[in-house]
């Protein structure tokens, strides 16, 4: 029968020997950290984008690197997802950018304090972070009419910017976002003319919509208008 | 009771019920918001909401640990507090630390950083407050007239605790190197130290309340907390996966926190066996469900909901989603609320000299609260894994999957109901056992219960009942 004195010593052996194999890996680890994070891009405007993250206590309601509240989205590739341009103007005014949605803090940034918090974004993207966050695997069992053949399941042939700023709000072949009507078909619906005076401003063509005018410029505008047209309905392509 | 320095625990436990009642009120608002209903946003946005529900979550359970520190060190070491004044400054001093932070949490006044929000120069006074906390107990046990290894055990968690607060100070640029020494702080203590000092609240109320040989408790105690270490400190890698370290954490990290749940089981099997092979039978059989309810719970929050998320390959897609806030729920309820609330159900009725554990309220407390908190389990993880699947494998918006799961955030907040019914039994149970009043050892003409093993080596025969 086991003793008290060698479940002692099972104790204290096994405590002692993890502890010195964990403070091993953490010196191992400490010093692979800045290849795998890019430490070299660590720029001063970053650094105040981690301070402002940390004192405006983003991760009460978002996740950054899976860590935080399960409040609102991932922030981790959110750079890649949406834009400097998208996320700066969330940061201005989030109700314009999600009207009706669940309500993000209205933060009084000025200029180069959301320039340094889109920085600091921009760092976060760029990390190895061994596969997280992963792609969404059955996405093309959900959206049939992407086809699952084609290279990009979704995304191919789209403007950047269509991928970064309007599928937060508008779906298109079954992906995006529901606070705007999806775009499926649109140019059978409007007027070839429609979509510049709409893009440029939306307020001016129907007042009070929901559609926030959103910071783009010229050469997107175009690249826009061109794809925008070309959303007729599978059949009158 | 036998000192009257033990008198100091109920201060800290009134102080426990004060602030569970308030971290309740602040899940609701949380709650509530996710069911689409933020109605409060104006004044008391989602993130402040979440600081303040954690932040007295983790506040109350130490006051609660620390009550039971005051209560069990001098009956282990058979001497009053070494300084029964600092006690109760130390225990003045904590109530305004933790109000002022929490007041200081709806100004804006913290550090964003999940769990560790409490502000830096607070943080200071936290360590001051802990450390004048571990003086006093360790003095206690140091001139004491034994020395056993539960309060050794107990002490040393309690020590290690205070010491690994400070990792999460280390100042850093890097937002890697910040998660990295904030998971010393939150893994190492909840899969670590924590656990040492559960192992140890526990062994003191398994050996006063059933009379078994305190020998073997202690020894099943060694091999429990060895089994914890073994596996928790280098399982602290599960949290190393996916946030900028390198690969070679999946493997470490998957291999030993998988482990982890060998300890939890250790817990839970050395609660039912010896609470059933005990030779006695102490008269408050509220405190015993609630000590082995807190093993077998621990076991089933920690250890099994926390091994369905801890291999790597699942823990990518659920990584940072509502799975990870339903094990996170009933992982600290069982392991922590439930020992804490063990320990006040033990020592009320004999700080305050009146033995109300066997009021109906009592056990409609244990069986309606542990219910309420098994239905928010199945709520949250309803919502968690229908959200996994939608979002991190669909590659649904995450505001669309938010809205498919709100339902269940109503489910959430009638199983909270329920739960915070159960509660409101308790706290009014303590409240009706009145001041801590109670008379010193013997004074109350109590019987002394007739041990049927008589242990060779241990004092349950000198210590009555209570
Ligand atoms: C009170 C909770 C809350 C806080 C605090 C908060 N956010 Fe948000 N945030 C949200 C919500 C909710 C959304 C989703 C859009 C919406 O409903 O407005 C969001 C959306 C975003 C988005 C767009 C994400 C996407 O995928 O479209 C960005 C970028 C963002 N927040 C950045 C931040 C930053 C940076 C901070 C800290 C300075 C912050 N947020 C603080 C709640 C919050
Ligand atoms: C903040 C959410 C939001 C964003 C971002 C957004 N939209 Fe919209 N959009 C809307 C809403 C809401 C409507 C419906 C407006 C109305 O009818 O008043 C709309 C309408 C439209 C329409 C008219 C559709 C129709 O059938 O009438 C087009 C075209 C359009 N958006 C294109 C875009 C493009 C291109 C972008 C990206 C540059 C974009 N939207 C970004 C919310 C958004
Ligand atoms: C009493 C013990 C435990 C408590 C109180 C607890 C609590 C928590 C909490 C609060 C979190 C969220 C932390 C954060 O994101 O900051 C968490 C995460 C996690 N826990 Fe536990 N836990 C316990 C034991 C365990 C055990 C034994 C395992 C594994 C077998 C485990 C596996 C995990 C994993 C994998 C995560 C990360 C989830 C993610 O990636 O989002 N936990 N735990
Ligand atoms: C009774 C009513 C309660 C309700 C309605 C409630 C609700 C919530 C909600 C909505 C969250 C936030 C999840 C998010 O970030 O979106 C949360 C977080 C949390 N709550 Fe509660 N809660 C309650 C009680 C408790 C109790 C009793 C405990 C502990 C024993 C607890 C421990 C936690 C923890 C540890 C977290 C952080 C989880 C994580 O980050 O993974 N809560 N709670
Ligand atoms: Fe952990």
């Amino acid at each position: 029968m086991l003793s008290k004195s060698a479940a002692r010593a099972f104790f204290v052996g096994g405590t002692a020997l993890c502890s010195l194999a964990f403070i091993g890996l953490t010196v191992d680890t400490i010093g692979r950290i800045p290849a795998q994070t890019h430490e070299e891009n660590l720029t001063p405007a970053v650094i105040r984008g981690k301070n402002l993250w940390d004192e405006s206590n983003c991760m009460g309601c978002h996740t950054l690197l899976g860590e935080g509240a399960y409040y609102a989205p991932e922030l981790t590739r959110v750079y890649e997802r949406r834009g400097p341009e998208f996320i700066a103007a969330m940061l201005r005014d989030p109700a314009a950018m999600y009207p009706g949605a669940r309500r993000m803090e209205q933060y009084d940034f000025t200029d180069e304090e959301i320039a340094d918090l889109v920085a600091f974004l921009a760092w976060v993207n760029e990390m190895d972070l061994n596969g997280f966050p992963a792609p969404p695997t059955l996405a093309s069992a959900a959206a049939p009419s992407a086809s699952s053949t084609s290279p990009v399941a979704s995304g191919a042939g789209r403007p950047r910017v269509f991928e970064q700023m309007c599928v937060a709000c508008h779906a298109i072949d079954g992906r995006g976002g529901s606070v705007g009507p999806a775009l499926d078909g649109v140019a059978d619906r409007v007027e070839p003319d429609f979509f510049e005076r709409w893009l440029r401003d939306p307020a001016a063509v129907r007042p009070g919509t929901a559609m926030p005018r959103l910071p783009l410029s010229d050469a997107q505008l175009a690249e826009l208008v061109a794809f925008l047209s070309q959303q007729h309905t599978e059949g009158a392509e | 009771m036998k000192y009257e320095s033990q008198r100091v625990a109920w201060y800290f436990f009134a102080t426990c019920m004060l602030l569970f009642s308030l971290q309740i009120v602040y899940g609701f608002i949380m709650g509530f918001a996710h069911a689409g209903h933020d109605v409060l946003h104006e004044w008391i946005p989602f993130h402040t909401a979440r600081a303040t529900h954690t932040n007295l979550l983790v506040m109350w359970l130490l006051a609660g640990f620390m009550g039971a520190a005051y209560f069990i060190v001098p009956e282990e070491a058979d001497r009053e507090l070494y300084w029964p004044k600092l006690a109760y400054v130390q225990w003045a001093a904590l109530v305004i630390v933790g109000v002022t932070a929490v007041i200081g949490f709806h100004f804006g006044w913290w550090e964003g950083r999940k769990f560790l929000e409490i502000p830096r120069p607070l943080d200071y006074l936290v360590v001051v407050d802990v450390l004048a906390f571990v003086i006093n107990i360790g003095m206690t046990i140091w001139k004491g007239r034994r020395v056993t290894t539960t309060s050794s055990v107990l002490f040393f968690g309690l020590l290690m605790a205070a010491v690994l607060y400070l990792p999460g100070m280390i100042p850093t640029d890097n937002q890697t190197m910040d998660s990295y020494w904030r998971w010393w702080v939150v893994h190492l203590w909840v899969e670590g130290v924590w656990e040492l000092i559960m192992g140890g609240i526990l062994s003191y109320l398994l050996i006063k309340l059933t009379g078994m040989d305190r020998e073997i408790v202690e020894k099943w105690l060694y091999v429990i907390v060895g089994l914890t270490f073994l596996s928790g400190i280098l399982g602290t890698g599960h949290h190393y996966y996916f946030i900028g370290t390198p690969r070679y954490w999946l493997m470490i990290g998957g291999i030993f926190s998988a482990l982890e749940p060998l300890a939890f089981l250790g817990m839970a099997m050395y609660a039912i066996t010896i609470a059933r092979r005990g030779g006695r039978q102490h008269p408050n059989r509220t405190a015993l469900a609630w000590t082995v309810g807190c093993g077998v719970i621990s076991f089933v929050g920690a250890g099994f909901l926390g091994f369905a998320h801890t291999i790597p390959q699942v823990n990518l897609y659920t990584h940072g989603t509502l799975v990870t806030a339903m094990h996170g729920h009933m992982a600290f309820w069982g392991a922590y609320a439930m020992l804490v609330l063990a320990i006040i159900a033990y020592a009320t009725p004999a700080l305050t000299g009146r033995r109300l554990h066997d009021r109906p309220a009592a056990t409609f407390a244990f069986w309606t609260s542990n219910i309420g908190m098994i239905a928010m389990t199945l709520a949250l993880a309803v919502a968690g894994v229908t959200q996994v699947v939608l979002e991190r494998r669909v590659g649904m918006e995450f505001l669309d999957v938010q809205r498919e799961i709100e339902m269940h955030f109503w489910g959430l907040i009638m199983a909270a109901a329920l739960f915070t019914l159960g509660i409101g039994a308790y706290i009014w149970n303590f409240v009706q056992h009145g001041w801590p009043k109670g008379e010193l050892e013997g004074g109350e003409g109590q019987p002394r219960q007739e041990i049927a093993k008589q242990p060779a080596s241990d004092d349950a025969a000198a210590v009555p009942a209570e």
